[in-house]
């Protein structure tokens, strides 16, 4: 029957016309830039961190601290203000950063508010539930020497259709005995943003 | 009917249907077509906001999902469901929904060449709608708002700077005597940047809103709200501001306020009316003479058919202290200004589509009275293509209705300094005549000192009135 073979045809070309219109899926290298709306993104990140990184690791701080303390200096992550004009995630850079120190194996880290809230509950389980041998005491915890805090300012041009947007990111380690700013890192992104004045 | 013939011969899967079929064809896919057109966009929201004004939120969304829109319709969509999670309480989805409608408008920022070829051959509703520039600014608000509502004040303090950006361009586009500033968003900034304990940005916001109050038209019945009144005499005091300082008390005639470091120590309930609801576009025809082409023409205007708002003020109280509402925010008058101020590019845009079809027709119908030997025949054949003609052009000439309906007609604060602790926060909503219309009661809220915690309501008459025909 010719009809029949025709609309398993049709059938054949719609389902192929429908597949067409799925999503795509293209992997890429997490270091490839590819800025789309002009915003904070993956890229602007990475630069921060890279920064960041660089500049904590070989400054002074590092070794007088280490001097000082005869260990390496303990740190805990605060807040990272986001007082920019986009909504921003900080936690992308600032683990990145927390990442790198700890690896370098010269600062150590403890767990910061949000975190520990957790471990706590599970230590107060473990009184319960643990054996003797196994079971950790509360009240251990080991105080950091600094907190890191930082802020996210922005200031924007508007002209137009083209803006430009200015970021600038400071991270500062101050020291929790004497309130004493140990370290301040900073990254400044500019970009220009043209917006289209005509679409299809 | 199926025609068996070898498949080798035929080249497209698709037959050709015979003549008849596609006439059929198109008969069918005009008629829903001409019938949609008879019913304006804004006539849609009627089950939507009956559904609002008896307090189902949760119906009104279901009703608005259910709905199709057009994809150019989606900034509407967004615009209206994040209202309706934010009336429901959902501030999280809410802040979602507009963000998808904030990013669209960027979007459609552009103008788009398909889109005005098609809005100049058929009508303007045929655009994507990227929202009034009042409405632009206000999704920046009601976010803003929302956050508040969620406690998170620097997410609140992201848009309020947003905002900013987009007044900047508000102004700079419009550059007119017409809606420049919005006193509401400069308020609420004022309001973020002082619980930020930006000083300086916050009195600078204050400022703004002060000058747009007096001097923007569309704020000129609502005057200057007394809380801005004192927060200009707090802020100009706690910097040193001396002669602003006294410049406002002149002005304003109030000797006393609450100092700043007082309201560190309290805590603050900011109550917020969401009053009726927002003006609804309908159409009118009108007939305008084209002096140029010396036609008459019969075109299609959109015109604001306010709403009514039962409550007239609010009085909030809690622990023994109470506080008067103010209007911040006129979205009526904001929104019957900005159609003034687009009115003659509208009428331009609709003579000259009107002009064009006319003459179109008149061509058509003189090539198809041509085209006949028969005298009779010829006559016949030029009054059908003329009356098609004509059918098309009233069908397709129709008003852009589209606007953001389910803001309120009017934004009402009320601000309440307490010392912290846990409180019952009860509003009173009275008419116009001083009558009791309804209590509700926010029960506990907690203050810790130099917090604010706002609370919104939205309250709209129970009966909206049913869309009026063209007059």
């Amino acid at each position: 029957m010719m009809s029949r073979t025709l609309k398993l045809l049709a059938a054949a070309l719609l389902a192929a016309a429908v597949t067409g219109c799925g999503t795509t899926v293209t992997r890429m290298s997490s270091s490839e830039v590819v800025d789309l709306s002009g915003e904070w993104n993956d890229t602007d990140s990475r630069l921060v961190s890279e920064e960041m990184i660089q500049d904590a690791l070989s400054r002074a701080w590092l070794e007088t601290s280490t001097r000082q303390l005869k260990r390496p200096p303990v740190v805990i992550v605060g807040e990272v203000r986001n007082l920019s004009h986009e909504h921003i995630n900080t936690n992308t850079f600032v683990s990145d950063l927390e990442r790198a120190l700890i690896n370098s194996g010269r600062v150590e880290f403890v767990a910061s508010k949000t975190e520990r809230g957790g471990v706590r509950e599970e230590r107060k389980d473990q009184d319960i539930n643990a054996t003797e041998e196994t079971r950790k005491a509360s009240g251990r915890e080991f105080g950091a020497d600094f907190m890191l805090s930082g802020t996210i300012n922005t200031i924007y041009d508007v002209e137009g259709r083209t803006q430009i947007r200015f970021y600038q990111v400071d991270l500062t380690l101050i020291s929790m005995v004497d309130n004493r700013k140990v370290w301040i890192g900073q990254k400044k992104i500019k970009k220009e943003v043209k917006r289209a004045s005509v679409r299809l | 009917m199926a025609v068996d013939r070898p498949v080798g011969r035929r080249h497209s899967p698709a037959a050709a249907p015979p003549p008849g079929r596609w006439r059929r064809a198109a008969l069918i896919l005009l008629v829903p077509w001409l019938a949609a057109g008879c019913a304006t966009f804004s006539d849609s929201m009627s089950p939507i906001e009956r559904d609002m004004s008896a307090g189902r939120y949760d119906a009104a969304l279901a009703t608005l999902e259910k709905q199709s829109h057009a994809s150019r319709d989606e900034v509407l969509y967004q615009l209206n469901k994040g209202m309706l999670l934010r009336m429901q309480g959902d501030y999280a989805a809410s802040n979602d929904a507009f963000d998808v409608a904030k990013k669209l408008m960027s979007v459609y920022y552009a103008t788009s060449v398909s889109e005005t070829t098609s809005s100049f051959i058929i009508n303007d509703a045929t655009r994507a709608y990227a929202g009034e520039e009042f409405e632009q600014v206000l999704v920046d608000v009601y976010k803003a708002l929302n956050y508040l509502a969620l406690g998170t004040l620097d997410d609140a303090r992201v848009e309020v700077l947003q905002s900013e950006v987009k007044l900047r361009e508000v102004a700079e586009r419009l550059k007119s005597s017409h809606y420049t500033d919005d006193a509401l968003a400069r308020y609420i900034a004022g309001m973020i940047y002082e619980q930020e304990g930006e000083w300086s940005d916050a009195l600078i916001s204050y400022r703004k809103a002060y000058e747009a109050y007096k001097k923007e038209k569309v704020y000129a019945r609502i005057g200057i709200p007394p809380f801005l009144k004192r927060d200009l005499l707090r802020l100009t005091q706690r910097e040193g501001l001396t002669d602003e300082n006294e410049k406002y008390r002149k002005e304003f005639g109030i000797d006393q306020w609450t100092s700043a470091d007082d309201l560190a120590r309290s805590g603050e309930v900011v109550f917020i009316l969401n009053n009726g609801l927002a003006p609804i576009l309908r159409e009118q025809a009108k007939s305008v003479y084209d002096p140029v082409s010396n036609i008459a023409v019969k075109i299609a205007l959109p015109y604001y058919q306010s709403r009514p708002m039962s409550v007239a003020r609010v009085e909030i109280s809690a622990g023994g202290a109470s506080a008067a509402s103010a209007v911040v925010e006129d979205i009526d008058t904001i929104a019957r200004d900005s159609l003034d101020a687009k009115m003659p590019a509208i009428v331009a845009r609709a003579v000259a589509r009107q002009v064009v079809k006319v003459l179109a027709a008149r061509k058509a119908q003189q090539a198809a009275a041509h085209s006949s030997n028969n005298r009779d025949n010829a006559a016949l054949a030029g009054l059908i293509v003329g009356l098609a003609m004509n059918i098309a052009n009233v069908a397709t000439e129709r008003a852009d209705t589209r606007s953001w309906t389910t803001l309120p007609r009017e934004v009402q604060i009320a601000r309440l300094p307490l010392a912290p602790g846990q409180y019952d926060v009860q509003a009173k909503l009275y008419d116009a005549s001083g009558g009791l219309i309804a209590t509700r009661t926010f029960s506990n809220l907690k203050l810790q000192a130099g917090d604010k915690n706002y609370i919104s309501l939205s309250w709209m008459p129970s009966q909206l009135p049913e869309p009026r025909r063209s007059p």
